[in-house]
Order: structure tokens, then sequence, then C-alpha cells
């Protein structure tokens, strides 16, 4: 079975004019015009990608991104009509995992699309398990345990886990990460990362406000340690 | 006798003047006509100025530093011949009453011992009347030579011995001020004179002339301190309305100015307030129509974008002339989705909604960086040695843009043979600035055009031919807004090698990485 891309968007003429662009890339485009009709042709046919206009009709663009993510973590791209004011990271907090802005080149869509797509790299076939304190990591099964309890994270989130994983300890850049886990060239957004770090510390770590493994170094990075 | 005698000292002290007295020239610059002058003065001066055009503070400043002085000079002159007529009525009054007592002494001793004058004048010198003269049966005695009758002024004589009236006057006596009083003793067919010293007197005066003086000089520096305060706060709300409209200049417009409560600024303040809000009004519902065409061009931007790019995938399935017209819709869809885009950017400036997401960033690094993902992708980058150890602090994608931008540009108007060069500012040490330059062998900007390429829209000269081909028009207007945002300079040049081309230069602030 191809891959299959849910696109949520009210305007007609670009939602078809997507469909198009998208189906020439060999993937199977489902389209919804509105929130209520993302969730249930979603539930119909769970998508690989979740594609989101911010400015919807009914519920909008976040509260969908909400909806989904309370049962799935498929990946999310939102769209938004500009990359400077509080939507994007409005979106990214709604779970968003990308974001692109109107009007963007579709080739830059399929891009996206495809660094969501792109598998975990399996960190080293010598570390099937990486232990961090109380912080557990299973690569190939794709878990991550909290102190004995399995913590749900996206596909995102995990990935960007896992890059931090692969090196215990050094500082990764955000222009790093965003190359690694979003496929960014030079000058792509550095909240994306920072947006997914918050989040991602909300569940790897016991107090958040305090993270004792995903850690900040001011002015450089991240870095992760036990 | 007395009564006479009363009334004709009071006539003759008005006969002449006790001003008579010689006294410091100052003090008489400070009499109440003086310091009328002095008002009429000011007045005339204050007049003149606002014709003249002197400044606001200059003339607070001088208005209270003449008030002072001319009130000053009013009441030290009030105080001077107030104290001066007193101190001289007083001792007039105990030069008179003396006299008069050692006059009926001179009286009754010439009638029991009427040919004795020597012994008289040492009675009275034993009295402490050290300067007496007496007229006696046509002759004259003085008790000291030097205070003799030719040192009695000759109409006080007249008066005396001729008209028989007391008298007295003031005169000077070898440079010494003195009353001369004169007294006709009928009965004894003498008169009886009389000098008593106004030296003390003269020296108390000058000293209160002095201290009067004194007291002026320092109300009127006074009176300069309290105008200099008072002109500077006179002249602050009208430096705050300055700063607060060159701050609305500068694309602040939200700045408003505050009267403080004061009811004479109130007015000011409100026009003032008024005139900004109309203003920032204005200034905003025309951004916001920028911003609002913008967005409403996005969603057929984006139907034509993805339609035109399944077309594209679709090229060699067309007949030539249709690939011709899809190459040429192609290149303006990309075209128009640039110019929305710089369109949205600069809408969003003049709305002051931009916000910078600094990063510290290795300046040779990161041209290096940029123009790797520019359109000119194998420009030139030459970087000096210094050029290589220089950070700034700014956003990466906006300057990647602004470099992207005049790459792009370069590219429009030369052969594509871009050098982008990276140095230290030359400016004295210690150097605060980088200079990032892009070169291109074009023809160059003329010198009178080179300020207008970084307009909107740029008409007219090269600045239109530099927007026809592909250039927005918006391209180098977004390069001066982000410099600008980042605290830097942007101006265009002639090549530095003598090459025909234009040379523009984007200036930042920059330190030096410690080596």
């Amino acid at each position: 079975m191809g891959t299959r891309i849910l696109t949520v968007e009210d305007d007609e003429r670009i939602r078809a004019a997507v469909k198009l662009a998208l189906e020439d890339e060999g993937w199977l485009v489902d389209e919804a015009a509105d929130g209520e009709s993302a969730i249930d042709i979603f539930h119909q046919h769970p998508s690989d990608v979740v594609l989101i206009d911010i400015m919807l009709p009914g519920i909008d663009g976040f509260e969908l991104c909400r909806t989904l993510r309370r049962t799935s973590d498929v990946p999310i791209v939102m769209v938004t009509a500009r990359a400077d004011t509080h939507d994007v990271v409005a979106g990214l907090e709604a779970g968003a995992d990308d974001y692109l802005t109107k009007p963007f080149a579709p080739k830059e869509l399929s891009a996206r699309i495809r660094a969501l797509l792109r598998r975990v790299r399996p960190v080293s076939p010598a570390h099937a398990r990486l232990l961090f304190g109380d912080l557990e990591i299973v690569p190939d099964e794709g878990k991550v345990n909290l102190g004995g309890h399995e913590v749900h994270l996206t596909k995102t989130e995990f990935r960007l886990l896992c890059e931090l994983a692969q090196n215990p300890g050094r500082v990764f850049s955000r222009e790093e990460l965003l190359d690694k886990v979003w496929g960014y060239d030079y000058f792509g957004d550095g909240r994306l990362v920072d947006v997914h770090v918050r989040r991602l510390r909300t569940k790897v770590e016991s107090d958040p406000a305090n993270p004792r493994h995903v850690v900040t170094v001011r002015g450089l990075g991240y870095r992760l340690q036990s | 006798m007395s009564s006479r005698f009363a009334d004709s000292a009071i006539a003759s002290s008005r006969e002449r003047p006790v001003s008579g007295v010689p006294e410091s020239s100052e003090p008489d610059a400070l009499s109440p006509s003086a310091a009328t002058r002095a008002l009429h003065g000011v007045t005339r001066f204050l007049d003149r100025a606002r014709h003249r055009r002197i400044s606001l503070r200059t003339r607070i400043l001088l208005s209270f530093a003449l008030g002072g002085f001319a009130l000053s000079g009013f009441l030290a002159a009030t105080t001077y011949s107030f104290t001066k007529s007193r101190l001289v009525r007083q001792r007039d009054q105990s030069a008179l009453s003396d006299a008069y007592k050692n006059a009926s002494i001179v009286a009754s001793e010439l009638r029991s011992n009427p040919t004795d004058l020597t012994a008289l004048l040492s009675r009275l010198q034993t009295l402490g009347v050290d300067r007496p003269v007496l007229y006696y049966r046509g002759n004259w005695s003085a008790g000291r030579a030097d205070f003799g009758p030719n040192a009695l002024p000759e109409t006080l004589r007249e008066r005396i011995n001729a008209d028989g009236v007391a008298a007295r006057m003031v005169t000077r006596v070898r440079d010494e001020p003195v009353i001369a009083v004169g007294i006709p003793l009928d009965k004894v067919d003498a008169s009886y004179f009389e000098f008593s010293s106004l030296s003390e007197l003269q020296a108390t005066l000058s000293s209160v002339g002095r201290a009067l003086v004194g007291a002026g000089v320092i109300t009127t520096s006074l009176g300069l301190l309290l105008g200099a305060l008072a002109a500077r706060r006179a002249v602050r709300p009208l430096a705050d309305a300055a700063q607060a409209a060159q701050s609305i200049a500068g694309g602040r417009l939200d700045t408003r100015l505050d009267s403080g409560g004061d009811p004479d600024l109130e007015g000011l303040a409100t026009s003032f307030n008024n005139m900004a809000a109309a203003l920032q009004q204005r200034v905003e519902r025309d951004a916001r129509f920028a911003s609002d065409v913008s967005h409403e061009l996005r969603s057929p931007l984006m139907t034509l974008a993805a339609s035109v790019e399944v077309l594209q995938a679709r090229r060699e399935d067309m007949p030539e002339r249709a690939q011709t017209a899809l190459d040429l819709l192609v290149g303006d869809v990309l075209r128009f989705q640039g110019l929305v885009e710089d369109l949205l950017e600069i809408s969003r400036f003049d709305a002051g909604a931009i916000h910078l997401n600094l990063d510290e960033l290795l300046v040779s690094e990161f041209v290096r960086q940029a123009v790797s993902v520019s359109s000119v992708r194998d420009a030139t980058v030459l970087v000096s040695e210094r050029g290589e150890q220089m950070l700034i602090r700014g956003d990466r994608r906006r300057l990647a843009r602004v470099i992207a931008n005049l790459i792009d540009n370069a590219r429009l108007h030369g052969s594509g043979d871009i050098a982008v060069y990276v140095n230290e500012a030359e400016e004295p040490e210690p150097i605060s600035n980088v200079w990032i330059a892009v070169e291109d062998n074009g023809t160059g900007v003329p010198e009178e055009e080179r300020s207008l390429v970084f307009e909107r829209f740029a008409r007219g000269g090269a600045a239109g031919r530099r927007a026809t081909s592909e250039g927005a028009g918006l391209g180098l207007a977004l390069v001066a807004e982000h410099v600008r945002l980042h605290g830097g300079k942007v101006w265009v040049e002639d090549r530095r090698d003598g090459e025909p081309g234009a040379r523009f230069v984007i200036e930042l602030p920059a330190e030096e990485l410690s080596a």
C-alpha cells in the first residue's frame, strides 16, 4: 500500500492543485474541506502525513491538530499565513511537526513530507538499549521508558531524542538538528527545534522546568545527558 | 531764637542739598532714575531680541538676570538714599546742637571776660571742640590754623555776619568733608563758627554702598542662575516635543507627548498627540492595505504554483510552442511569488511587526553559507584575515535574504561574474563594524541614483532599468530595511579596482574574536 496523505484545506482550488502536485510524487491523497470531515477520513483511512491549514471553518487547525494528536503520532505539517507570528509556535505547541508558509512551492512541501516519512536511522546495532539514568531508549522498537513506564512520543520527538542519543554529552546546534531531524538546509527555523525540545521535556523529564536529560547549552544548542 | 535757628537750618539744608557730600560714583548710578532707565533698556533689549530671534532660552535667562539687576539696583538705590538722608540728618542735628551748646558757652565767656580770646579758645579745646572759629568785634580768631575763617564758605560767613541768621553748610576742607555751622551771637557782637567732620559718615556711607553693590551683584547672579533654571524648565516641554516628533519621524508611531498635568502644555500635548494618532492610523491603514492585498494574493498564487508544477512535470509531452508558453508562465509565477513575499515582508516592516531572531554568527562562515544557497552558488567569496575573525549578532534567515537579494541584483546587472568581499570596516581602531560587499561587472550606478536604488519600486534611470527584467523592485528596499533593523548601513559605490560595475556594501556592527 502506498503512502497516504491527508490534506485539510478549505480553498477548493488550492486543494485540487496540491492534490495534483502530490499525486505526481506517487502519493495517495485524501482531501478534507474542514476539521470534522478530516477527523472522519483519518479514522477511516489512517494517513502517513497530515497537512493542515490553520484557517479552517468550524474547528480550526490548532484544535484539529490537538484532536489528532490525542490518538495518533502521525506527522503533521501546518500551513500558516505568516512565518513570524505566534501562529507558528502555537501550531508546533499543538503538536505539529513542521510548518510551511503560504504561498509555498509544492516541491518544498514534498521535500518536507519526504523528510517526515524518513525512517528513524538505527542508532547502532550494538546498542539495542540506551540508558540515561531513569530514561531508557529502545531505538529498534521505537520505545522510550521513563522510570520503568513507557512514554509515548511522536515520530519527530522520537527522532529528535535518538539524534541526541547518538552522541550523548555532545552539544548539537539547532542548525544541525534541523538538518538531521527535519532535513532543512542551513536557513531553517530554530523555533522548530526549541518547541520540540520543550514538548519532549514534558514527556521525558520528571521535572520539565529543570531538565536533567535534555539540557540547553546557552548560545550553542542542546545535549543529552544521564 | 531757637525756632528761628531750626527753620533756617532746614531752609539751608534745602538750599544746599546734603548730597553735596562727595561720595563714590557707583551708588549714584543706582539711583531710582537709573533703575528706571535700566528697566527701559531691558524692555528695549527684549523687544530687539524678539525681532532678532535670540533663542527663547537666552531671552528667559536675560530677562531674569536683568530683572534681578534692575530690582536689586532699585532696592540698593532706595536703601542707600534713605540711609544716607537719615544718617546725614542725625549728624546734622548733633552738629547743630553741639554748636549751639558751644555758642552759648562762648557767649557767656565773652560777656564775663570780653578780651581774653586765647583763654576762650583753649577752654573750648578742653571741651573737645578742636576746630572753632570766632568772629569778634571785626576780628577773626581760630582754634586751628588750617580751619580758619578762609576755610568757611563765603555765603555762610555773609549769612551769619551780615544777615544774622544761624546756618550750616557742607563743604570740603583739605579734602575732608566737613559740616560748618555758624551761629550769630548778636548780644556780644560776635559770630561763632564750628567745623565738624563728616569723614566718618562718609566712610559709613561708602561701606553701606559697597555692601549694597555686593548684594546687587549677588542678586543679579542669583537672577542669572534662576533664569538658567527657569529657561531650562520652560524649554524642556519644547525639547520633549521635538524629541517626540523625531521619534515619530524615526518610525515609532506610538510615541505620545505627556503634558505632565500642566494646563499650559495641555493644548500642545493634545494637538500633538492627535496629530500623532492620525498619522499612526493612516500609516497603519496603508500598511494594512498592502498586507491585506498580499494576503489575498496568496491563495490564487498557491493554486498557480501547484498547477504550474504539475504542468512542468509534463513539459516533455507538450508541443514546442506550449513549452515556451509554460516556461514564461513558470518564470512569472515565480516572480509573482517573490513579489508577494517581498510585499508581505515590507508591510511587516511598516507595521513594525518584525522581530529579529538574533544569533551570534561568524560572518565569514555565514556569508559562505548564504552564497552557497543563493542564485549564484559559485560566486567568489573573498574574506580578509581579520574578516575571518569577526562575529555579528543577526537574524540568520533575514541576513541570508539580504545577501541573496544583493547577489540577485548583481546577477541581473552583470554577466554573473560576482565577487563577495568580507572585510573589517575602514575605520579607526578599534574596529567595530564589518563590511560585506557584493561587486558585479555591470554598468554601475550613477552618482545621482545611488540613494534611489534602495527605494521601493524605484523608477527612472538605472533604478528603473534595474527593476525591469526580473527584479521586483523591492529587493534592494528590503535589503535596506533589514540592514537598518540590524543597526547597520548599506550603500552603493564604484568598484574598487576601477573596472566598470557596482559595489554594494553593507556595514554591520561586529566584534572581533580575540585570538
